[in-house]
């Protein structure tokens, strides 16, 4: 079975472009016939948590064999940071991905994945908050009360160090406004069917 | 009959220039038939001296012949006969095997029925997916291919691979029962893949489809319709006017405790619900529904913050927690917080005074991807009311139409008036 394509993608480091790439192999290597015990399982699951497509990494888990299941203990680690995802346990995520050993094929992909989940979740906390307790911070964060502070305050956050609490800096919405000519031909063959 | 050999020789001299090729046919079609089955074990080895791609009408006739032959698959060397079939699918040429579509049917037939005994659906997949585009016409065809490659797709819990064909709008139905599969099938699709708008549309035309007697698969979708209606819009709606007179009469009899989780629902309370879904859990599980129907139980708590919104500008986390039934104000803020990520409201929590203040929709609809967005939409749009007064044209100058409405006509007037001919299109002058 042909696995270059996804090792090459794995140094690349083009993560996003992981998991429609290993679906469609899966595929292909299937409909041949082939035995998947080489399967590179448990970078196809942590491909799928890393576009945050947490439908596909629940069905790709059902899918799997008992035995595939319980023989690989790096893929039942990948699948315990899909079940925090999965559960809104914005914090078990963290501690999930940081409390295991994980292989050399794996550890980048992993470092890679806790990047992107902190930045997402610190844009979530943005829009979703006005004030949040720094203990809040650090717990969503997985980073220790310093280091959350320290996080938030480069963003503009201020601290009310009495209260202990953050008050958040929203991001100007950035839209663009400008529109070009080929919108009046399309209104005018709007117009011009509606009339007819 | 001719020999074996003899057929092999003229398939590969026949397959250049499609006047061989219909001559081609023409021979086939002569050998075709139980003899060619009855010889169906020695048709294998000379399977390999043909090309799918350049061989496809002749290739097919020798593997239907095999397929369809009612010996047990594992006598042609089994897994690997299977790869012959998914090769060829893969492989072949659209333009020749259109040439004699219910045999290429047949073998996607069989292959599928293989995948399934094998308990290997993924196999089915690829090749599958390939066979609908080339046995299509165009993409706005419904095949009988279209819902066993779903079937395929949900059994091996591969939905985004039956997402890349559910996104074809399909105009042309040959047998109603391909369309309340695929319907059926896809609307379960866009379920496991939380697309419950798209789920909803589906459905709806599965239940709404014309029927002259009721059917097992479009009851099945009502009651899963049922409940996705429950999720998206809170209530369900009533049938519409084009819905078929036997779905309206009993339908609802067939489905009698998803109208009762219905009324249950639209009085709003959290718990009486739940114990509702405690009480009937068996039957829904025996429908192979409990986990919609658990879906719809927790979308409760999303409606009622959804409902409080238009009440209030801000709200302490106490009073929703009281009012939406759950337990802590903690477990508020976290639902809330789930909402603002999934884009179901838009608010801001204030921790510090355990308040949530409730926005309105920040969009404003300037900007250059929402006028894309317009722009795309009334382009579809467009395209299709052009379709639609395409259809409708030529409906009107169907025979059987005419002389419908000629008849009616004709009894109330007893002769024609020449008003009369205004009405009938143009195309006939």
């Amino acid at each position: 079975m042909d696995l270059s394509a996804v090792q090459a993608a794995l140094s690349d480091k083009s993560y996003s472009a992981l998991a429609p790439l290993c679906d469609e192999l899966l595929l292909q290597a299937a409909s041949k016939g082939a035995t998947t015990d080489e399967w590179p399982y448990s970078v196809h699951l942590l491909a799928h948590l890393y576009v945050n497509d947490l439908n596909s990494a629940r069905f790709f888990w059902k899918s799997l064999p008992q035995e595939v299941k319980e023989t690989r203990p790096e893929l039942a680690a990948v699948w315990r940071i899909g079940q925090c995802l999965w559960n809104r346990d914005y914090a078990g995520v963290n501690t999930a991905a940081q409390g295991f050993e994980w292989g050399p094929d794996l550890a980048e992909f992993i470092t890679a994945f806790l990047e992107s989940y902190r930045q997402r979740i610190f844009k979530l906390l943005t829009s979703a908050y006005s004030t949040i307790s720094v203990a809040d911070v650090a717990h969503f964060m997985g980073m220790s009360e310093e280091d959350a502070t320290n996080y938030a305050v480069q963003y503009g956050w201020s601290l009310d160090a009495a209260t202990r609490m953050l008050t958040v800096k929203k991001l100007k919405a950035q839209t663009n406004q400008k529109l070009d000519a080929s919108k009046l031909q399309r209104l005018t063959e709007c117009v011009f069917h509606l009339e007819h | 009959m001719e020999s074996l050999e003899a057929l092999v020789a003229h398939i590969q001299g026949l397959s250049g220039s499609p006047e061989e090729v219909a001559h081609l046919h023409s021979l086939l079609k002569q050998a075709d038939g139980d003899s060619l089955r009855a010889h169906a074990a020695a048709l294998v080895p000379f399977l390999a001296y043909l090309s799918p791609e350049t061989h496809s009408l002749g290739y097919l006739y020798l593997l239907e012949a095999c397929a369809t032959s009612g010996s047990n698959l594992s006598e042609f060397g089994g897994g690997d006969f299977l790869v012959t079939i998914a090769g060829f699918l893969t492989a072949c040429s659209a333009d020749q095997i259109r040439l004699a579509p219910d045999k290429f049917l047949n073998v996607c037939r069989v292959l599928k029925d293989q995948v399934m005994q094998l308990n290997m659906p993924i196999r089915g997949i690829a090749p599958l997916r390939a066979a609908v585009r080339k046995i299509q016409s165009s993409p706005e065809q419904l095949t009988p291919v279209h819902a066993d490659y779903l079937l395929l797709c949900l059994l091996a819990k591969q939905y985004m691979a039956g997402l890349s064909i559910l996104e074809d709008d399909i105009f042309e139905v040959d047998q109603p029962k391909d369309l309340f599969l695929y319907c059926y099938y896809g609307g379960m699709i866009y379920i496991g893949l939380k697309k419950f708008p798209k789920a909803l549309e589906l459905l709806h035309n599965a239940v709404t489809a014309p029927m002259s007697m009721l059917n097992a698969i479009a009851v099945e979708a009502y009651k899963k319709y049922v409940l996705v209606s429950l999720i998206v819009n809170g209530q369900v709606p009533s049938f519409p006017k084009y819905t078929s007179v036997s779905a309206q009469r009993s339908m609802k009899n067939h489905a009698q405790i998803y109208v009762e989780l219905s009324t249950s629902y639209s009085n709003g309370r959290y718990t009486d619900l739940e114990t509702f879904v405690q009480a009937n859990s068996a039957t829904f599980q025996s429908d192979n529904n409990l986990g919609l129907v658990k879906q719809v139980l927790s979308s409760m708590y999303k409606r009622n913050i959804q409902r409080l919104t238009q009440t209030y500008l801000t709200l302490s986390l106490e009073d929703i927690a009281r009012s939406v039934q759950l337990e802590t104000p903690r477990d508020a803020e976290m639902h809330v917080l789930r909402m603002i990520e999934d884009g179901e409201i838009h608010a801001t929590i204030n921790q510090k005074d355990g308040m949530v203040s409730f926005h309105e929709d920040p969009e404003q609809y300037k900007s250059v991807e929402m006028v894309e967005h317009i722009d795309s939409s009334i382009q579809r749009l467009t395209a299709l009311s052009k379709k639609l007064a395409s259809i409708d044209e030529n409906m009107s100058c169907d025979p059987a139409y005419l002389m419908k409405t000629g008849r009616d006509r004709g009894r109330f007037d007893g002769r024609f008036d020449y008003d009369d001919y205004d009405s009938v299109p143009h195309k006939f002058f």
